[in-house]
This record gives structure tokens, sequence and C-alpha cells, in this order.
């Protein structure tokens, strides 16, 4: 494994590979957190992108892409890049294509495809070792759609479908990824670019199966001014809320704890999506769980 | 039959506005159709949003080519040919546009046959929380220009569309749409019906005009890098993050990075320069830039600044 040649902020590129002129909302998350990981993946690869928002980077004929892309059903991009690995791999056996014009195999979906309908495909993907590269950008919802509930929907937050606040608990996808012991499992979020520039090489160095999954803050999902975005993420970061961490080789490693956390609460506050914690005879009760879920979380870390 | 288009960027609440109309036109005894027209673009770009209403069944499908009325909720939308404000206009079709200028100041730049009117817009943009109010108060304004809507039926149609709302922001918005149904009273009535055309007179747009192709076409593959940078998402733009570069202390990363839209890049000596053909005006490189050397100014000044020769 190569280490990372990132050292400092001043590394990170100054020019970007992904195109501008996406329809991506004003101040979408995911398209921050995916900008950055294009510079690292680079134009040498093939996009499989399950429907969502990010289908619609590429609407004919316009991609902001420099490389390949192609679309399939929700539940089935790691299927789609199981043919796209496969395709490649005969082509290069049989001398049609030269071994240096490989294609890195990329899977992109939002978390409706990766924590729920495509859970099935992925698991299987694994299981075979498909050397491939899964993008999950998770906005917590099935945003294209108008954000209605995932199973990545966190506690508490109002959804068009939950609108007195999502009842369930927001899955954990790291941990089911890394139940099935694939060569590399990351989170990352496009605040912290440093982070996820050396996580995305790291991932891009190995073979097999591996995750980068992005918390995406979605203005429009997560109903913030789109200012805030890189805000949201940060905070998401400093309150413990988005653990930064890697498994490899069979271990689990934080990358930037917060050293001192700051209250759930000022992430909360900056987000619609949780106003109703806040309202006057409220639900403040939830707040307190929230902090607890999250305290429990980094004491079984520190432990 | 009423035919009424409204036009705003997504986010604006065009959609909610086409409701609350049509809500109000049915409770009125009206049959009603209203859609809002989703393209594959998101908040901040151009959309509009229709209704129709008649006494008899409508038979119409589709967009409306021939407005009576047509609402503008962002006036920066005129300029912009491919948002198709004035798209149908006849000396008989009234156009809206909630503005800070004047009557006369927009009849005179746009030289249409047909009335113009102003709804006062509300403070500047700098608070894009304020928007969404945008369309509640076209809603207003369009229910008392067709004339056939008493104010509270407006009210109760408010009410009901936005039903699932907090109480508190239920008000507001009963209070932003009254206020411009008592604004535009003078009007009242000044938009009339159009006569219903028959399915023989309908001529259909050219679009729509079925041609077989073979797979090629029809699953048709891109055969260039970045063709998005055809797109000028820089026409969603409400406010424009200006870089003082006196200020810049070339940090090299902070904006560019965190520019979802690569619309930031750094020459070889370290300046940033930003694109404004594809900028959405998502404000996150003012919100992060360390020295605070990137503003905001609202795009119309901007434009305004552009149009007169002064440097902005
Ligand atoms: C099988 C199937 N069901 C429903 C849809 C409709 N659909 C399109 S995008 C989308 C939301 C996907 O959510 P997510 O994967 O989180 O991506 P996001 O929209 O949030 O980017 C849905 C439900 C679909 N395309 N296919
Ligand atoms: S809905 Fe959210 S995730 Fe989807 S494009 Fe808009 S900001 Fe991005
Ligand atoms: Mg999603």
């Amino acid at each position: 494994m190569k280490e990372s040649v990132l050292k400092r902020m001043k590394d990170l590129p100054s020019s970007h590979l992904l195109g501008a002129g996406t329809p991506m909302c004003a101040g979408c998350g995911g398209l921050e957190a995916l900008h950055e990981i294009y510079d690292q993946v680079g134009a040498k690869s093939v996009f499989v992108n399950a429907a969502g928002c990010m289908t619609l980077l590429a609407t004919y004929p316009f991609t902001p892409f420099r490389g390949s892309w192609l679309y399939t059903a929700m539940a089935s991009a790691p299927a789609g890049a199981q043919g796209v690995r496969d395709a490649l791999d005969i082509l290069i056996d049989s001398g049609r294509l030269p071994p240096d014009e490989d294609l890195a195999t990329v899977v992109l979906t939002g978390d409706g495809a990766a924590y729920g309908m495509g859970l099935s495909a992925t698991s299987g993907a694994i299981e075979r070792g498909l050397d491939f590269l899964y993008i999950c950008y998770d906005n917590e919802g099935y945003a294209n759609t108008g954000q209605q509930a995932s199973a990545a929907t966190p506690h508490g937050a109002q959804t068009s479908t939950t609108t007195l606040g999502y009842a369930g608990y927001k899955k954990d996808l790291f941990g089911i990824w890394a139940a099935h012991r694939p060569t590399y499992v990351a989170t990352v979020i496009g605040a912290e670019p440093l982070d996820l520039a050396r996580k995305v090489q790291k991932a891009m160095s190995l073979a097999g199966p591996r995750l980068i999954l992005a918390l995406a803050p979605c203005p429009t999902g997560w109903d913030f001014d789109p200012q805030y975005t890189a805000d949201v993420g940060r905070l998401a970061v400093q309150t413990g809320i988005w653990p930064l961490k890697e498994y490899v080789g069979g271990e689990v490693v934080h990358t930037k704890a917060p050293k001192q956390r700051l209250p759930v609460e000022e992430y909360l506050r900056l987000q619609g999506r949780y106003a109703h914690l806040f309202e006057a005879g409220g639900q403040a009760g939830l707040i307190d769980e929230i902090q607890a879920r999250v305290d429990a979380y980094w004491d079984g870390v520190e432990r | 039959m009423y035919r009424i288009r409204f036009h705003g960027r997504g986010g604006q609440g065009m959609k909610t506005a086409s409701r609350i109309l049509g809500s109000a036109f049915f409770r009125a005894g009206y049959e009603v159709q209203d859609a809002p027209r989703y393209g594959a673009e998101r908040r901040g770009a151009p959309i509009f949003a229709y209704v129709r209403a008649a006494r008899e069944p409508i038979n119409e499908r589709g967009v409306i080519a021939e407005p009576d009325l047509v609402i503008v909720a962002d006036e920066s939308l005129v300029g912009i040919a491919a948002a198709g404000v004035c798209q149908g206009l006849s000396e008989r079709s009234v156009l809206l546009i909630n503005s800070h200028e004047d009557v006369a100041t927009w009849t005179h730049r746009l030289n249409l046959a047909g009335p113009v009117l102003v709804l006062p817009a509300r403070e500047a943009v700098a608070d894009r929380a304020e928007l969404p109010f945008a369309g509640t108060a076209c809603a207003g304004a369009a229910a008392v220009l067709v004339g056939v809507i008493p104010r509270d039926g407006l009210e109760a149609a408010v009410r009901e569309e936005l039903g699932s709302l907090p109480q508190q922001v239920i008000d507001q918005n009963v209070a932003v749409a009254l206020h411009a149904y008592d604004e535009m009273r003078d009007h009242a009535g000044l938009v009339r019906e159009a006569p219903t055309r028959s399915a023989k007179d309908y001529e259909p747009p050219a679009w729509l005009e079925p041609v077989f192709e073979d797979a090629r076409h029809s699953a048709p593959a891109i055969h260039a890098a970045a063709t998005s940078v055809q797109v000028r998402t820089g026409l969603w733009r409400t406010l424009r993050p200006v870089i003082d570069y006196d200020r810049c202390n070339k940090c090299w990363w902070v904006c560019s990075t965190f520019c979802p839209d690569s619309c930031i890049s750094v020459t070889d000596d370290g300046v940033p320069e930003i694109d404004y053909d594809h900028c959405k005006g998502c404000m996150i490189c003012v919100a992060k830039c360390p020295p605070h050397a990137i503003g905001a100014i609202p795009e119309t000044d901007a434009r305004d600044a552009a149009l007169t020769g002064e440097p902005s």
C-alpha cells in the first residue's frame, strides 16, 4: 500500500477535473465531496451510477466526467460494475486492450441505494471480491424524489415521509461493509478535504472491494442555507456525529477524532429538519437522546 | 378559461404558488389544473408552474403557450431568454413582476403590447430564507388580479396547501398572501379569461413530433469529456461572490476545494479566479474564506454595473 503523499492542505489540487455546469443544487454537499474525490480517482475510470440526484450529472449530451459513465437501476449498480470489470478483464486478457489502458471501476450511488435497495447486490459483489470502488454520497434520504426517509435517515430528522421526525435509527453501513472483511472502508466528508483525499488515494492504491462513504450535507433536503454546507459538515465531525474512520487489514482506525466534542445541538440547530426539536414545548428530550448515543459511541472507541 | 404562468427559481415556492392559486380557484367553483414544470435542474435554476381554471371541464394539456397572466417572482429571470418569461405574451396578457423597480422602468425596458404591473418586492435578497414567501405573495397577487377569488377564499387556500407546516409559518404566509392581495386591489379583475379552444384548433408544439430513431440515437453515448461546461449554470445565481484581491492571502485551497461546482481555480501565482459562467451562487466560498476576502453582492446590482460600465 502506498502511503499518502498528501502532507498538507497546499498539496490539494488547485484546479479540478470534474466539469462545472451540472444540474446539482447550489451548495450540494454530495457534489462538494464528489469533486474532491474525482480529483483523486481521475479520468481513467468507469462510473456506474444508480438512480438518485447524481444520475442527473450526465444528462445527454452533457457530462461533467472526463472518463466513462453508465446508468443502472437503483438496486443494481454493483452488478453493473461486475459486468464492466469482467469486460475490461476479458479485453485485457485477450490482448484487445493494453493493460496500461485499464480503467478503475467505480460505483456511485446515494444512501437509498447503498443502505437499502442495493445492499443485496453490494453484499454479493464484496463476497465475490469484485475489484471496485464504491462511492456513496449519504444525504440521509431519497433526495432526488423529495427527501423521503431512507435507512440512512438519522433518528428524529424530519423528512417528507416522517414529518414528526424519523422514528428509526441510521443503519451502520460502515459496520455492515467491515463485517464482510473487504479491502478498505472509509468515512469521509467534503468539509475535511485532506482527510478525504488521503483516504481516496489509499483506496485507489488497493485492489478488491472498497467503500468511500461520504456524508453529504444537502441544503435542499436538510433545509439550511447553501452557504453553510461546509460548516454543517465540519460540525458533523466536531460534534462526533460523523466519525471519520477507516477499516483496513481487519482494524478500524479513527482519523481526525475530535479532541473536545462540541454539543450535538450546534449541528442540529443549523438544520430545518431538526427545527421541531427546538420549538417551545418541543421534543427537547430527543436532543439528549441523540447526545447520549453519540457519547456512547465515542466511549466505546476510547475504551 | 384562465391561463396563468408563474416563473421563479427552484426553491422560491412556485409550485406552492400554483397550488395555492389552484385551490383558491377550486373553492370559487372552478375546474382547475395546476402543475409545476420540473426539469432535471434544481434549487436556484429557472423553473415555472402553471394554472388553468375554467367553469367547464378542461381538456387542454401541457405547458401554457398563450398566457392571460404571467407572474415573475424573481426579476433577474426576465433578462434570461432560456427562462421563457415573455413567451407567448400578447396585447391582452398581463405581466406582473415582483421587483424593486417601478412600473415605468419595466414598461420602458420591455416595450410590451400588454399591461405591466409591479408587485413591490420585499427587502433585498440578502437573506435567502425570506425567498419562499415570494411564492405566496405571487399567489396572493394573482388571486386578486383575476377578480373572481374572494379574500377569505385565498386565505383558506393558503391554509389548506401549507397545512403540514408549523402554525407560525402558515400564519406568516397568510399575512404575506393577503398583503399582496390588498396591494394589487386597484387592478382587481384586470386579467380576463380567453375563450376555450377546441381540440381542432390545437397546434402541437414542434418538439412533440415523434421521429423514429435507431438505437444509436435513442440510447446515446457522449464521446467528449466534461461537456457539462456548455451549460451556463451561472444563470441560477441571485447572489454573486466577489473576491477582494487585496485581502486574499493566497491560501491556495480553501475556496477552490470547497466550491462544489469546480468554479474556482487558482492561477500559477496562487490567485483564485471565479468562473461566473458556472457559479450557482451557493456562497460557500463567502462563508469559508479565512480572511473574509470574498463578499456577496446581489446579482442584479452586478448586472446593472456591467450594463453601465461601472466596475463591480
Ligand atoms: C427501484 C426504484 N424505485 C424507485 C425509484 C425512484 N427513485 C429515483 S431516485 C430515488 C432516490 C434515491 O435515493 P438515494 O439513493 O439516497 O439518492 P439521492 O436521490 O438521495 O441522491 C428514487 C426513489 C427508482 N429509480 N427505482
Ligand atoms: S437534493 Fe441534496 S443531494 Fe440532491 S442535488 Fe440537491 S443538494 Fe445535492
Ligand atoms: Mg440520498
